[in-house]
Parts: C-alpha cells; structure tokens; sequence
C-alpha cells in the first residue's frame, strides 16, 4: 500500500514541478531552448516539444515502476525493493535536476546558442540523484527476507574430523571462445587497416574500442573457474582465473543446485544487477549460492551439486 | 571434482592427492571422457605444489585411469569403468591391510560384518 500511495504522490510531485516551472519562467527563455551540450550548446527543441519530451522522460519509467508496484513480485525481496525505491526517488530527482539546469542555462538569454550550462550543475545532479536513490533505497528495503522456505533439501556433506574437503569445477563455452578469438582478430585488423592506411583515428578508434571490449569481456566471461575450500568460495574468471570473485563463507545463507537457462537471465555471460547476478555460460545445470542478505549469485557449472553440499557442510561445520 | 584428503594420512602427498582423484571418478562425478581440472586449479584448492598434482595426475595415467592428450588437457581414459576403479582400490586396501598386519581372509571377514 505505501508503495502505490508514496509511488503515486511522488509521481504528482515530480510532475507538477515539470510543468509549473519552465511555464512560469516562459517569458524569460529563449525560444527555441538550448538541449544539449558539448562544450557550447549543439542542440536545441521548441519549448513545447522540450516539455513533452523531459515529461515523458520521467513518466514512462514511473509508469513501469508502478505497474511493478501494482502487480510486480519483485518487491517481495529486500533487493527488489531496495532498487524499487532507489531508482523512484533517483530517477524524480534526476529528471527534476535536468529540467531545472536546462532552465537555468537558458534563463535570461537572448537566442539558444548563448546558453552556458556550467560543469558543477551536471555533476551536482548526478550526485544528488545518486545520492537520493541510494538513501531511498537504503530506508526502503525494509526487513531482510525470510528464509526461504525449504521447497528441497539441500543437499549437504557430511564432514568428518581430520579430512580436508575441496571442490574445483571449471567451464568453457567454445562459442563464446570462439566469439572472442574473432573479436580479438577484428581488433588488430582494424588496428592494423587504420594505421597503414592513415586513416584518421575517429574512424577507426571507435571500432576498435568496441571490438576490445567484446573481446576482453568475452575472454572474462568464455572461461569461469570455482573453487570451495575452507576459505569460501573463489570463481575465477577467464583462463587465468583472474580476476577472482571471493564470497566468504560466513556471508553464504546455504547452496543448491538447480537448472537455469540462458532464456531466463537474459542472455549469456555475467547478467543481471550487483546481489542478484547469474554467470550464464551454457544452460543447464547451475550452482545456485544464496547470501545471508537476500541476494543470490547463479554460475552455470558442471557437477554443481557436489559443489553445493560441500558449501552447506563447511557451513554447517561452522556453526556447529 | 570433490576431492577429499585425510589430514591424519602418513603417506607421502602425491599418492594421497591420486586416492582422492580416483575416488572422486569413482564416485561417479566423472564420466570416461570427461577433462579434468587443470591441475593447478586442484593445486590452489588443496593448498598444495601444483608438481604434487602433476605427479599424481601421472602415476593415475600410468595406471590407465586418465589419459594425456596434447592441447585437451587430461581427461578420464574411457577404459576406465566401475569395476577397475574397485579393483584398484581393493589393491590399495590389500596392501595397506597387509602392512597394518592383516591377511587376505581377514579382510574378507571384515567385508562379511559390515552392515
């Protein structure tokens, strides 16, 4: 219920200042306005248009965020309504903040191309959005979630005294290997072309740019390794296990094996946003790690499992 | 791969680390054809020389329980079915049986009592 209500009047609030504020300062604007900027305003937009624009800008994603609200299941989890509330109050302030800077800008000048949009405005509203959105979000969560109930068992090692136990598991996607090594060559061919041709860089740097990144995030994502031992869990990442995503035991809530599919998270490599993330490197069987705060991290992996219950009996052995 | 080391173990570490392989095959975790983890992923996770890997990982191939293959990395032979892993380790209880001073029937004994 507070959800819809607080939703709601913020949406008005954040509305109203949307429209009250350019139509009061009408007279004293340019017309058409400056909207965006390089270093000197490049671009401009009637004042009708401007406001149509900046509006829907905001009342599109409040829309979506109260058709969540409404009927959503995402805001049964701490997570889900952390950055339910976060984004409401960052994406209000945000839109506000542009508006009022647009504005500001604009105010008292003669034609668009005058218009001066000074740096610390842009930084202060993205700080200030960022920052509302990060404490609405921290109010909003409410209470961690309940434990979930136990719909399976999980599956658990016995441990016994003096005996060491670890698990290894490693996986590669010759796909997306092979996606990588023709990134990787497309990068030193366009390298190569744009350097022996002289062509001028803004041709071919972008280009480049675009296949490094294919190729560095394909080689991240291509090879993933996971360790449990005493010490947590460790998922290397890459062929060289570098870099490593350590989760420390103590943080763990309990693990399980389940099958999940690319179809389901979106696509293939490290999906999803930071407490609730999948690394979906073919589908199938995954190993499924719930934190103690609501989270819960997916990695698709053979023999997960094995993985699993050794995860549930270092954990059990702790706490015993 | 579940490998388990027995902390009390007085034998030397490669054969402990190659027990631990074959049990871990034989528990069913790799099927014949299936590649192994490099050996210095296992090495990291046991806390232990990535040689002491590699010599076990050696004598298992000598026993035709893995095989080596250039740029494959190591897998499990395919010849390597249930009942050689048992006999394996029926060998390996044999001799430790024997060291500890026990004979062939008494083990049988012992296989008899077992629930």
């Amino acid at each position: 219920m507070t959800y819809r209500l607080t939703g709601a009047a913020w949406g008005l609030i954040v509305t109203a200042v949307l429209v009250t504020v350019p139509l009061s300062l009408r007279d004293r604007l340019p017309e058409p306005l400056a909207t965006h900027w390089s270093d000197r305003p490049d671009n401009s937009a009637p004042f009708t248009a401007h406001l149509v624009i900046t509006l829907l800008l905001w009342l599109l994603p409040w829309a979506l965020l109260m058709g969540i609200a409404l009927r959503g299941r995402a805001l049964e989890r701490r997570l889900g309504r952390g950055y339910w509330w976060g984004f409401l109050f960052a994406w209000g302030l945000f839109s506000i903040g542009v508006e009022v800077s647009t504005l500001y800008a604009n105010l008292d000048r003669a034609s668009w191309q005058e218009a001066e949009l000074p740096g610390w405005t842009v930084l202060a509203v993205l700080g200030a959005s960022a920052a509302a959105g990060v404490i609405a979000g921290a109010l909003g969560r409410g209470e961690p979630d309940q434990a979930p109930p136990a719909r399976e068992r999980a599956p658990r090692l016995r441990l016994r005294p003096g005996q060491r136990s670890v698990w290894v598991s490693r996986l590669g996607n010759p796909w997306l290997l092979a996606l990588t090594a023709i990134s990787a060559v497309a990068l030193v061919v366009t390298i190569a072309v744009g350097l022996v041709l002289g062509l001028p860089a803004n041709v071919w740097a972008s280009m480049a740019f675009a296949f490094l990144i294919a190729a560095v995030s394909g080689a991240m994502t291509g090879t993933i390794s996971v360790r449990v031992t005493e010490d947590g869990v460790a998922v290397g990442f890459g062929p060289f296990g570098w870099p490593v995503r350590r989760i420390r035991l103590s943080a763990i809530d309990r693990a399980w094996s389940e099958p999940r599919y690319p179809s389901q998270v979106g696509g293939w490599g490290l999906r999803g946003v930071p407490g609730s993330a999948t690394l979906m490197l073919r589908g199938g069987d995954c190993l499924v790690i719930r934190y103690k705060s609501g989270g819960q991290f997916v990695i698709s992996i053979d023999d997960a499992e094995r993985g699993a219950s050794l995860i549930n009996g270092l954990i059990e052995e702790r706490v015993a | 791969m579940l490998l388990t080391l027995d902390l009390n173990d007085a034998r030397p570490l490669h054969e402990q680390v190659a027990g631990a392989i074959r049990r871990a095959i034989g528990d069913g975790s790799y099927a014949p054809g299936d590649r192994l983890p490099p050996a210095r992923d296992l090495a990291d996770a046991l806390g232990i020389n990535a040689n002491t890997v590699l010599r076990a990982l050696r004598e298992l191939r000598d026993e035709g329980l893995l095989e080596f293959r250039r740029g494959r990395g190591v897998s499990v032979a395919r010849q390597a079915e249930g009942r050689a892993l048992i006999v394996q380790r029926m060998r390996e209880l044999l001799e430790e049986a024997e060291r500890r001073g026990y004979r062939r029937e008494d083990l049988i004994e012992i296989l008899k009592e077992l629930p």
